[in-house]
Formats: structure tokens, sequence, C-alpha cells
């Protein structure tokens, strides 16, 4: 998994947690709940009773005399929140792409470096060239010492994809190894199928 | 193909991944998966065959992102605007009328409770299982233990259902590929049925091996006698 992936997966899992703690404590209180079941919540518990109200007169006023820091915090704690999500959501749109790769293995030779996108050409264009492929597109990803290759093959009708896959391994993939000095890197092949109407071969 | 014989810094790929493999080793799910049995045995990549790639929740993740970037700067704004002087703005008070006046065994108050226990879950789902159903994990290649493949589902049902109609007697054909299962429905036109049932299992099961799924499904055939 991807840093993106832990990061995304863990606040999404918070926010469902959030959500579900809400509603549930609602649900026990309004449908009464914790008498039916005789269920004694701890004392100072939330909404335990089926009357009870989300933000009770009692809240609001005490919530109003707090003292002079009471609004400046809302304001700040309102503010980070609203930044922490703008950052999330930013992180969502952008592509992390190396740049430019060290060349010539460890360690790299001083000032030669290769840029990701010539990379990526370089691969899909071998891969592309091999049978059975239709179309070969390759992006590389990642920072310069963690790069990853995500490749997408569009196969032709006739294709098998073991057979491709093999060949991408021995072909474009070793070279760009080769040439690069660059060490084994974490590959991602996505496989599709040209469409087409069936029809009888041979 | 043969082991990679390489450059040096393949020896410390594999040793690391073969500190993972007794993890996710999974009993081989049929006899007639030799490849993967071989790999197996090699134990060169067996740690990646059985896994699905995980998603990384991009489409959900910027959903909730905004609804909260929202929330938060509308708040933001009428705090702001009330300690300036200005009067609360509609929605606000209006929000806090009605949380201050319903009780939580309203209707609205046990809707609204029971959709946000609703998404929370499906949220909590979202963040724990893989994703990316649509594709079918394949065996690495040998000489490439870092190489993750996944085949798209649609086009494992298009090179299946095309085997299928190589197959003397079959006039139509149609594959459903699901994730353990596969099911091809096939017209008989002419030939004995149970030949042709014979000859259709072979095919599938040798495309299937052509695909190299690294679980291979189950396959099921149904066939219709067709002679008009």
């Amino acid at each position: 998994m991807t840093q993106r992936s832990v990061r995304n997966r863990s606040l999404l899992a918070l926010a469902g947690l959030v959500l579900l703690g809400g509603g549930v404590l609602i649900l026990f209180a309004g449908l009464d709940l914790y008498r039916r079941l005789d269920l004694v919540p701890p004392a100072g518990w939330p909404l335990t009773h089926p009357a009870d109200v989300l933000l009770g007169s009692a809240d609001r006023a005490r919530w109003s005399s707090q003292g002079w820091w009471w609004w400046p915090a809302v304001i700040a704690a309102l503010a980070v929140a609203a930044l922490l999500a703008l950052w999330w959501l930013l992180a969502q749109l952008s592509r992390r792409r190396p740049g430019s790769l060290p060349v010539g293995g460890t360690p790299p030779q001083e000032g030669v470096e290769l840029r990701d996108r010539a990379l990526g050409d370089a691969i899909a264009t071998e891969a592309g060239a091999l049978p059975g492929v239709d179309d070969a597109t390759v992006r590389i990803t990642g920072r310069p010492a963690h790069h990853r290759t995500r490749v997408g093959l569009t196969l032709t009708p006739e294709g098998a994809p073991g057979a491709t896959l093999g060949a991408l391994c021995e072909g474009p993939l070793r070279t760009a190894r080769r040439s690069t000095g660059l060490p084994d890197m974490p590959t991602e092949v996505r496989l599709h199928v040209a469409r087409h109407k069936p029809h009888r071969a041979e | 193909m043969t082991p990679d014989p390489g450059p040096a810094e393949h020896g410390s790929a594999p040793s690391a991944h073969r500190a993972a493999v007794p993890l996710t080793k999974e009993p081989d799910p049929s006899g007639r998966d030799v490849p993967g049995r071989d790999l197996t045995a090699g134990e060169r990549d067996s740690g990646h065959r059985a896994h699905r790639p995980w998603s990384a929740r991009r489409v959900p993740a910027a959903l909730v992102a905004s609804v909260i970037l929202v929330a938060a700067v509308a708040a933001l704004v009428d705090v702001v605007a009330v300690r300036a002087g200005r009067p609360a703005s509609a929605w606000r008070r209006h929000l806090a009328d009605e949380l201050a006046t319903r009780p939580v065994d309203d209707v609205w108050m046990l809707t609204g409770a029971a959709v946000a226990a609703a998404v929370g879950v499906w949220l909590l789902v979202l963040a724990l299982t893989p994703g990316l159903r649509h594709w079918l994990p394949l065996r690495s290649p040998a000489g490439c233990p870092r190489l993750r493949a996944s085949l798209d589902r649609d086009g494992a049902a298009d090179l299946l259902r095309d085997a299928a109609m190589r197959v003397p007697g079959v006039g139509a054909a149609r594959v459903r590929v699901r994730r353990h299962r596969i099911k091809a429905r096939a017209d008989v036109r002419f030939r004995d049925p149970r030949q042709v049932r014979d000859d259709l299992t072979a095919v599938l099961d040798e495309e299937c091996d052509r695909l190299a799924l690294a679980r291979p499904p189950r396959i099921v055939v149904r066939l219709r006698r067709r002679t008009d």
C-alpha cells in the first residue's frame, strides 16, 4: 500500500467511527434502548432519555459563559479543521512524480539524470511493440528514491495476458533496469482487452 | 522463463519477500494450477500472487474532505461575522433552534441518526476493504518479483468468450466473469451436447491458464440446445 492509501484509509475510518458513534448514541437515547436493555449509562453520559435534546439551553449557557478565550478557541479550531480538510482534498488531486531519476547505479554518477517522462515513454514504446499488445501507457510516480512504475496495457483480442506479462518482464522492464542501473522497482500493471464483437477466429 | 541471473541488487529483494511468505501463503485452490504451484515451490513471488492491489480510495477521500471543508468554512465565516457584531445567518439560527427543540425520539432526529450511522459503517467498510473489485490479480512472472499485474474482468470475459466460440458446435456464447466464478452460457447448434460440454470445459480451462490468474475462479458451463 502506498502512503496515500494508508492516510486516506485512516482518515476515512476516523470519519466513519465519528459518524457511527454519533448516530448510535442518538439512536440509543431516541429509541430508549438503555431502559429496555437494562443498561445503566455512566454518570455524565450525554443523551440518556428520549426527551433529551442535542443542544440544551444549559449547554448553550455554559459555553457562552466560558470567558474571553472561548470564541477565539472555536475560531482557531474551525480554521485548523478547514485547513486540514483542504490539505486532504488537495492531496487527492495531485499526483507525485519523481521529476528526474539518478542514473548509473550506486553511487549515482554525478549530474546524470533521466526525466521520468523519458523513461516512461521508452518503456511504453518497447512495450507497445510486443506481440499481442495494442497500446501501452507508462507513468513513473513516487519520489526519486522510491519510484514506482505504472503500466497500462491494452491487449488485442488475440493477446494472452500470461505470456504478455512474461514478455514485458523480460523485455522492456529488464531493458529499463539495465540501461538506467536503477534497482528493481515496484511495478503495477493493469491489463485491458480491446473491446470487440464476438467473432469466430480462424 | 528462466530465473533472472541479473544484477547484484536482485539478491536482496527476494529475501525480503521470503520473510513475508508464510503469512500470506494460501493452500492451492485446485490441482490444475500447476504453474502457480511451481512458483510456490520456487518461493520467488508467492507473497504477491494472491493479493489484489489496494485502492488508494481517492474519490471517497475527496468527497469526505470536501464536505468537511465546506462545513468548517461556513461555520468559520458565520462565527467570525457574529464576533464582528453582525447577526448570525439564518441557517445557523434555524439549525440551533431545531437542535434545541427536537427531542431525540423525534422521527427526523432518528432518521438523521440512522443515516449517519449507515454512512459511518460504509466509510469503515471503504477504509478496511481492498476495493478494486473489477480487477483480477495475476501471477507475477518469475523474472520480476516486484511486478504486480491485474486484468480487467470485462477483458477476461471477452477473451474467454472468444475461446468458447472456437469450439465446434457452439453458435453463440456469453461469459460472465465474477471474482470467484466464471459462468459460461453457450448455444449448441450441432454435435452431441456432451462432447461440446467436454470440449468447452477443456478450452475454457486452457484459456484460464493463458490468463495466468492468481486465483483461478471456478468455471461453470451452461449449455442450451438451438437447432432452428
